[in-house]
């Protein structure tokens, strides 16, 4: 069709030969020679035309056919409003669901590092830490000791890099007068230069920087851009950060915000020495920073493989040296303890987001059904859409049109869909991107690429040739002869016809109750999560952080006790505690300890982690959990009397089985702290809702070497949040430049802890409540369908006696069993599935009957629902109606 | 596209696709013929009723002879001019002889349905 056969020329030379024989005729009859010659260019019309017509037919016509069947497809679908919107809607939603998932996946999951070569970075792992050290993440911080020995090893692994955030939040920044916080890390000399990180202006960071822990920073190009409106000038400004004054040296390349996915850091400094820069923006411990205290596990280190060397060689290089810093600052190994082992992990974005990973690669399972719904839904319209059309196409092949002709027909009619649809499915994609990337915390740029591009592109081009090609089937299936078959109902119902959409209805029903199975298995995880009993009372509660700048240990304490007395004195506040962890955050300090001077024995297996918290007067009672035995702390306990502790049930029943625990000491696993239990606490949620009940302790915070940032609580009558800004006045009456630091209520911050689980199991929900939608208008269309076509069966039947009753139950009966055979098809997998998402479950079992239950009834109910209109329409047929139509 | 006009009023219909195409074929089963020759042939057969647009025809002619229906081959004519001529091909005979009878069905159901109505 595409290739010209014949020469232009040729085609003139025939048309010359054909005016030429045309005026010899005319001729013949009469005319005159000049006559006859106008008279054959008048029979022939105009010779440029067709010659221009000839012209671009071989290369044109392709196009031409194309505008034409476009046209004409567009004309058919106006015809049918209801089934155009229904299609595009249904491949709008399934496919911008898949896109946004398949997005936010490649974002989180599939991206690499922005840095040279990452093929050869790797994160460093520890098997576990030495006992008698505190870590940040147990197998992936490390000593300063560590990174000290090891990049000073120079084999294996040139350079070692370590970063560590200045705070596990946010740190205050001050640039000109307005106070903010951002994500800053400390980094090694060699950061940039060893990732292979450009920087846009500026210079990065050198040797003797790191040594001489310079007060200079790297911006991110984010940061630049949002703080700075891409200020050229940039270079020399003073951040202040914790009120330490830092210049601006260098601008990082775009794209570049640290190596950890998701993450978003805004500036980069050396790593430092002074107090109020410490790792992770922790006070001192026993005027020890990170640096100086050998046992604080709290860097995290990346590597580059040095040349030559795989990844077996730098470990076999590195164990030794490795194995000899983990002992620093604590003597040898105890006994029969197991030493901790070095490896290297895949240093790229998934390996940090294995939290993500499971959840979204449910999600993806999930809107991958769903897409399969969808498309099987659009291919049913069409199929069923074109079953009715069958005399049309019959008429048009007898008059001559070709196959290719109805296939392209067919063919522009999907385009038109497809393309509808799609421009649709991206708008609802960008839409429910950015909803995804929130719940993943994904604060770097979430801009579609051109691989999620090129996916959705090869879905809609499948989905473009399987509409093409399935209704062609019946639509060729009619043939020509059928033009001649004049009644509806004899058409129509050709044995077989709709078998295939039977089957692919009951498949659509098994997609639904596996997907309806997964939603209801997360969602009563969701719900078990926010019915979970959190121990406490937390209406009324609310918490901020403030982070003074303070110097020695008494003045912290003294700081506090004012604040706390500024703070219970305003109007509504019912107590006042602070806490040096704040709860429902995540965070912890978890340590061995001594029970009455010795570490204590534990049964083979169980573990005598505790978990630790330093806390102020009246703490339980302001959180409202129940002392069970002995006192609550108080303002008496001060660094001048005894040191006291309080302990949680689970603490009693694991270190003073079938003691009264009150008056026993409990102590720091290194023997230098000891504390008389004076109060034993229920067990209560600590860290997020999710935990498992774990043996805890709690000191007084005037009796600990502490100070610096804490989190104050308070309990308050009426809104929470009211009080704040009464609140923010009494800290600022201190220091006016302090910034209350993450106000929020107590149950707020404890929701965070499960607002993943919340985003998964919202959005399970979301698709399979789409499920049903989509199978039921499937549902429908298919039994409307085929009502519409039996309407003179079932005049016949009611003309012959059948009753109305008789009638529904035909129809309905056709429903239910294809419900009941995709429930049979669906519940193999759904198993599959719920064993699949045994980790994200919290309360349930992956064999919930509860969930079956409401799944069953679920698509039970869309059968129901779906069938109510056909069979209502039957039961209404009027049979001499029916029997008269043809 | 067969455009085709009837010659008492020049009202132009747009009669469906293939059956010039039908025409064409109908023609040259009675042997190899030039374009002037099918569109006069076609004239003289239908009585007078059909006027061929010669443009069209052979953009026809062409159509057909891409789908390997009729083949061409330059040759002489009767009254010796240079002329290509055209002939079936064993395809476009069975392709003529099923939408012939595509055709005629249709016509005869058109006729009913019309003959009906005018009794």
């Amino acid at each position: 069709m595409f290739r010209r056969k014949r020469s232009a020329e040729d085609f003139a030379a025939e048309i010359k030969a054909h005016l030429e024989l045309e005026a010899d005729e005319w001729n013949q009859e009469g005319m005159s020679e000049e006559q006859a010659r106008t008279q054959a260019r008048r029979a022939f019309g105009n010779v440029a035309v067709a010659q221009e017509l000839f012209h671009l037919k071989g290369r044109w016509q392709w196009l031409d056919k194309l505008r034409r069947d476009l046209r004409f497809a567009l004309r058919g679908l106006r015809h049918s409003p209801g089934f155009a919107a229904t299609a595009i809607l249904t491949l709008a939603l399934g496919i911008g669901a898949n896109t946004a998932v398949f997005s936010v996946m490649n974002a989180v999951l599939l991206r690499s590092l922005p840095v040279s070569d990452p093929n050869r970075l790797v994160y460093l792992r520890t098997s576990n830490p030495p006992r008698g050290t505190g870590t940040i993440d147990s197998t992936e911080t490390f000593s300063y000791a560590v990174y000290d020995a090891l990049r000073h090893q120079g084999r294996g692994l040139s350079p070692v890099m370590a970063y560590v955030p200045l705070s596990s939040s946010r740190v205050a920044v001050r640039y000109g007068s307005e106070p903010e916080e951002a994500e800053g890390d400390m980094v090694s000399a060699t950061f940039f230069s060893g990732l292979g990180v450009k920087l846009l202006r500026g210079r990065g960071f050198r040797e003797e920087d790191e040594t001489d822990h310079a007060p200079i920073a790297v911006i991110s190009y984010n940061y630049w851009t949002r703080r700075f409106a891409r200020d050229p000038d940039v270079l020399g400004k003073t951040l202040y950060v914790n009120d330490v004054a830092i210049t601006i040296v260098g601008v990082a390349a775009e794209g570049f915000e640290g190596v950890e996915g998701g993450g978003s850091t805004d500036f980069w400094i050396p790593l430092q020495s002074r107090p109020e820069l410490n790792a992770w923006g922790n006070p001192l411990q026993d005027g020890k920073n990170y640096i100086a205290n050998q046992t604080w596990w709290c860097l995290r280190l990346i590597g580059r493989l040095a040349p030559g060397n795989s990844r077996m060689q730098a470990v076999a290089q590195l164990q030794p040296v490795f194995q000899r810093a983990a002992y620093a600052g604590l003597g040898t190994p105890t006994e029969g303890e197991k030493p901790p082992i070095l490896s290297l992990a895949d240093a790229n974005l998934s390996e940090y987001n294995r939290q993500y990973r499971n959840p979204l690669h449910m999600l993806m399972a999930m809107v991958g059904l769903v897409l399969l719904i969808a498309l099987t839904n659009v291919v049913m319209l069409l199929m069923a859409r074109n079953r009715v059309r069958q005399r049309e196409f019959s008429v048009r092949q007898a008059l001559g049109a070709g196959r290719g002709e109805l296939l392209r027909q067919l063919l522009a009619e999907s385009l038109i869909l497809v393309t509808a649809g799609g421009a649709l499915a991206w708008a609802f994609a960008v839409m429910a991107t950015r909803l995804l990337g929130r719940w993943a915390q994904i604060e770097s740029s979430l801009a579609p690429d051109r691989t999620v591009l090129l996916f959705t592109l090869g879905v809609l081009v499948i989905a473009a040739i399987l509409f093409s090609l399935a209704p062609l089937r019946v639509a060729l299936a009619g043939g020509a002869e059928l033009a001649l078959k004049t009644s509806a109902a004899t058409s129509n119902t050709d044995a077989g016809k709709s078998r295939a959409g039977k089957v692919i209805v009951a498949l659509q029903m098994a997609l639904c109750v596996v997907l309806l199975v997964g939603a209801g298995l997360l969602i009563r995880t969701l719900r078990n999560l926010e019915n979970t009993s959190l121990g406490m009372q937390t209406d009324g509660l609310v918490v901020f952080g403030v982070k003074p700048n303070i110097q020695s240990i008494p003045e912290g304490v003294a700081f506090y006790v004012n604040l706390m007395n500024k703070l219970r004195a305003l109007p509504g506040v019912e107590s006042v505690t602070n806490m040096e962890d704040r709860i429902g955050s995540w965070s912890s300090d978890n340590s061995d300890m001594r029970v009455d001077g010795q570490l204590p024995d534990v049964a083979n297996g169980s573990s005598r982690t505790v978990r630790s918290n330093v806390v102020g007067p009246d703490f339980f009672r302001t959180l409202g959990v129940p002392v069970l035995a002995g006192r609550d702390f108080a303002d008496s306990d001060t660094a001048a009397s005894p040191p006291v502790g309080i302990i949680n049930e689970q603490f009693a029943k694991r270190f003073f089985p079938h003691q009264n625990p009150l008056g026993h000491t409990i102590g720091t696993d290194n023997g230098r702290y000891q504390m008389t239990v004076v109060g034993v606490v229920r067990d209560h949620k600590y860290r997020s809702i999710d935990e498992e009940p774990i043996p805890m302790a709690w000191y007084m915070y005037a009796q600990i070497p502490m100070t610096g940032a804490m989190h104050v609580e308070m309990r308050v009558h009426g809104e929470p949040l009211a009080i704040l800004p009464s609140a923010r006045k009494a800290v600022q009456q201190m220091n006016p430049t302090l910034p209350l630091i993450r106000p929020m209520t107590q149950r707020a911050q404890y929701d965070l802890t499960i607002s993943s689980q919340a985003l998964f199991a919202r959005l399970a929900g979301f698709f399979g409540f789409l499920a049903v939608v989509l199978v039921a208008t499937g549902l429908y269309g298919t039994l409307a369908y085929r009502v519409s076509v039996r309407t003179a069966e079932i005049g016949v039947r009611m003309a012959l006696g059948a009753r109305r009753g008789q009638v529904v139950w035909m129809i309905l009966k056709g429903s239910l069993l294809l419900t009941a055979a995709g429930v049979v098809m669906g519940v193999p997998p759904a198993i599959l599935l719920g064993r699949a998402l045994t980790s994200s479950l919290y309360g349930i079992k992956p064999l919930d009957g509860v969930s079956y239950l409401l799944a069953l009834m679920g698509v039970a109910l869309v059968a129901l629902a779906a069938s109510a209109l056909p069979a209502a329409r039957a039961a209404s047929v009027d049979p001499l109606t029916a029997l008269r139509t043809d | 596209m067969g455009r085709m006009s009837t010659q008492e009023n020049n009202d132009r219909i747009a009669l469906l696709q293939g059956t010039l195409d039908l025409l064409i074929l109908k023609i040259l089963v009675l042997g190899p013929c030039h374009g002037q020759g099918v569109a006069r042939l076609i004239q003289r057969q239908s009585e007078e009723v059909f006027f061929v647009d010669h443009g069209s025809l052979y953009l026809a002619l062409q159509r057909l002879e891409d789908k390997k229906w009729i083949r061409a081959k330059w040759g002489v004519s009767e009254n010796n001019r240079k002329a290509r001529f055209y002939s079936l091909t064993p395809k476009g005979r069975e392709q003529l002889t099923e939408k012939a009878s595509d055709w005629r069905r249709l016509a005869r159901a058109m006729g009913l349905i019309l003959g009906g109505e005018e009794a």
